[in-house]
């Protein structure tokens, strides 16, 4: 089940614009739709499980709000609150991010008359996210063998310490791999002033019209559009 | 289609007085294949630079003199122009992929220069055939090992089909095998009529393709030879010079490791009781070396690992045998909880390939401090001393060059009081000079009563300075031996994979 790109970011600023005002409902109906989306790839465990922690975060939130618990409650209540709220738009962007190439989002753009200028730091960002998360935890190894961990007694001294041995080290490697990934990009003729064909075939079919219905749908219900729904 | 470098100098600086290329004159036919070698930071790499336009379209600096492709000077084309005639192939296999998966990375650089898409699939499908990528179709870019990349790196450069290949240290990060796949492709460019210019520490793969090996010093061409010249001469003057050898099969003629060699010891007295005990025993032992993701085939399958105390042990094998794996286990970074208390028991630490991932603080003292218990500040400043690091000692880590890095890097390691430390390929991508002062450091890190295991696909260095050798496969040790002896073993084995 292929969807166009254009379709996956609509959907995308759907899920998105509803997180905080709507009621839940709305966030949910996405869900919903980004769930079947995902089954249909496949990803079975990543729904599974993102249901198995929305559900308990939501169990959990719905017993403590209405107790009084003090400061440290507040703060857990809080995070269950975020978690609950955020992970809807979390799991249609994990469906988007992990099923659009990099050439179909560079066809889609050009399709949309988006200038390279704007599409090319866009892609340089998406490329980059992987990257810093390998870096990442290649530098964790790192800390851990000088036994320098995040639950120790010498981080809760000097948390600050912690965050720096952390990210200087990512700083200066990520910044090295991006200097290195744009010498690639621009050898290899990418440029913002040549016109880039695409092997990628994108376009609307149906799938993608019943899809974008769907989140029109959500969206009027939400502002109230169509009495009675 | 010619090259021509007419009176080049360069500088990354503002003005021409720290120039790195200085008049530089080089001509390349049509057709040929050159090396360019010489020791680090000699210029070699600018050169390239020149070539593929990176300079002075990319890199800001101060230059001087003309580059010709063909009749076209590269100052007045775009870099896009540039890319339909020159390739470039880069060092580092990690960061040269714009693409997550392989298929588009095939594609990307025709689409850039707007070809038909028609078109593209048939030139992807060609390459494919061509360079035996069939196994690599639709992979996540992530999960292909350095070999692999650089061959889909290779063969994407290919696809948009240029006249020249800029190849700027292709094989630093590759095993021997994957070095002769990539021999095999010069070749096939070669033969095609291409211009392939080849800058390179290793040499001896490109000894039977080279027209020409450019040696260049102080920013300018200081010889030029045939590879036929070059063996002549002897592996004793190509190492006067920096160079590494051109026939790994003439190593051994090479004086191989003086074992009783008196070395320098980095501290004495940090030798703790269970060292000594351990010099006593001789060998330290590890048990149940297993490793698998997810209950599938298992990585790693080794039930004992026996390192020589005190002593270097290299560890070779294929990519993907294995060896990162055993090493990761080996420090506790991976595997299960016995594994990584067994690690904490024998004090190991790992000394990353890329050492930028393990220093953290903001000065070189700083950073040998800190995993010490209890702080001693003499100590850290003697360890330093032992690393030759001690003039260094308030400047900040990532202000140092590579080796220096390194050695602070094994600096940490023994100041957390470790006894036995692993190396991952400590001598990738170094010159001859660079390599013969890493295996310096290893031997005093050695003689000062440390258990050493090098992972490595550098036979020059294993002949200069381990005393044994384990080789893996397919996550079991296939064969361990003592070094002395059978060093035509290593040679046999390291030049058929």
């Amino acid at each position: 089940m292929k969807l166009d790109p254009r379709t996956k970011l609509f959907l995308a600023l759907a899920a998105n614009g509803m997180i905080f005002t709507a009621p839940l409902v709305y966030s949910l109906l996405m869900v919903v739709v980004a769930s079947i989306l995902l089954l249909l790839e496949g990803k079975w465990k990543f729904v599974c499980t993102f249901f198995f922690v929305y559900l308990t975060a939501g169990f959990f939130f719905d017993q403590v709000k209405n107790l009084d618990i003090g400061t440290s409650g507040t703060i857990i209540l809080a995070s269950l609150f975020l978690m609950y709220r955020i992970m809807p738009a979390c799991a249609v962007l994990y469906y988007v991010i992990t099923t659009t190439k990099v050439n179909e989002f560079l066809a889609c753009m050009s399709r949309m008359h988006i200038s390279n200028k704007v599409t090319i730091p866009l892609i340089v960002m998406i490329r980059f996210f992987p990257t810093v998360y390998d870096e990442s935890r290649a530098i964790g190894n790192a800390m851990r063998m000088r036994g320098i961990r995040l639950f120790s007694l010498r981080t809760l001294k000097n948390p600050v310490a912690f965050l720096e041995y952390r990210l200087v080290p990512l700083l200066v490697s990520v910044t090295k791999i991006g200097d290195e990934l744009s010498i690639a990009a621009v050898t290899r003729g990418l440029s913002t002033d040549t016109k880039r064909t695409c092997v990628a075939k994108i376009g609307f079919r149906w799938v993608d019209f019943v899809v974008i219905a769907y989140c029109l749908i959500v969206v009027c219900a939400f502002f109230n559009v169509i009495p009675g729904l | 289609m010619n090259i021509s470098l007419k009176n080049i100098s360069f500088s990354y600086s503002d003005s021409l007085d720290d120039a790195i290329l200085k008049n530089l004159n080089l001509e390349i036919r049509s057709g040929e294949c050159v090396v360019l070698a010489g020791e680090s930071g000699c210029g070699k790499t600018t050169i390239s630079k020149l070539i593929n336009g990176l300079i002075p379209h990319y890199h800001s600096g101060t230059m001087d003199g003309d580059v010709l492709l063909g009749d076209k000077n590269t100052a007045d084309m775009t870099l896009a122009e540039i890319s339909r005639t020159v390739g470039s192939v880069f060092q580092n296999p990690r960061s040269q992929f714009f693409n997550i998966d392989t298929d588009c990375e095939l594609a990307f650089g025709c689409e850039n220069l707007g070809m038909d898409p028609e078109e593209i699939k048939q030139r992807v499908a060609n390459v494919v055939q061509e360079f035996h990528l069939e196994h690599l179709l639709g992979r996540s870019i992530f999960n292909l090992s350095g070999g692999e990349k650089q061959k889909i790196a290779c063969a994407s450069v290919s696809a948009t089909g240029p006249e020249i290949f800029v190849l700027d240290e292709p094989s630093a990060n590759l095993d021997l095998k994957t070095i002769a796949d990539l021999k095999e492709i010069v070749a096939r460019w070669k033969k095609a009529g291409k211009t392939v210019i080849v800058v390179e520490h290793r040499l001896y793969y490109l000894r039977d393709i080279a027209d020409r090996i450019c040696y260049v010093k102080d920013g300018q061409i200081a010889h030029e030879w045939t590879p036929a010249e070059l063996e002549a001469k002897g592996a004793a003057y190509a190492s006067s010079l920096g160079l590494r050898c051109m026939n790994l099969g003439m190593l051994n003629g090479r004086e191989g490791v003086i074992l009783s060699e008196a070395c320098d010891v980095i501290v004495s007295h940090t030798c703790s009781e269970r060292q000594r005990g351990r010099l006593a025993k001789q060998s330290i032992m590890f048990d149940n070396l297993t490793f698998s993701y997810h209950h599938k085939h298992p990585i790693l399958d080794i039930d004992r690992l026996e390192l020589p105390c005190g002593q270097i042990t290299a560890l070779i094998g294929h990519n993907g045998a294995g060896k990162s794996t055993l090493a990761q286990v080996l420090c506790g970074l991976q595997g299960s909880w016995h594994q990584k208390r067994a690690a904490r028991k024998h004090g190991t630490y790992l000394i990353m390939q890329d050492v930028n991932h393990q220093l953290f603080t903001e000065s070189v003292l700083d950073e040998v401090l800190l995993g010490m218990k209890p702080q001693d500040e003499n100590l850290a400043l003697e360890i330093l001393e032992g690393l030759n690091l001690k003039q260094y000692a308030e400047n900040h880590p990532m202000a140092l060059s590579g080796g220096q890095k390194q050695r602070v890097a094994i600096g940490s390691g023994i100041s957390s009081g470790c006894d036995v430390v692993v190396f991952d390929e400590p001598t990738s991508g170094l010159d001859y000079r660079q390599m013969l002062a890493v295996s310096a450091t290893l031997k005093k890190l050695a003689a000062s009563g440390k258990t050493l295991l090098v992972i490595t696909h550098d036979p020059e260095f294993i002949l200069n300075s381990c005393q044994s050798v384990i080789r893996m496969e397919h996550g079991k040790i296939v064969e361990q031996y003592s070094l002395s002896g059978h060093e035509n073993q290593l040679i046999k084995t390291m030049v058929e994979c």
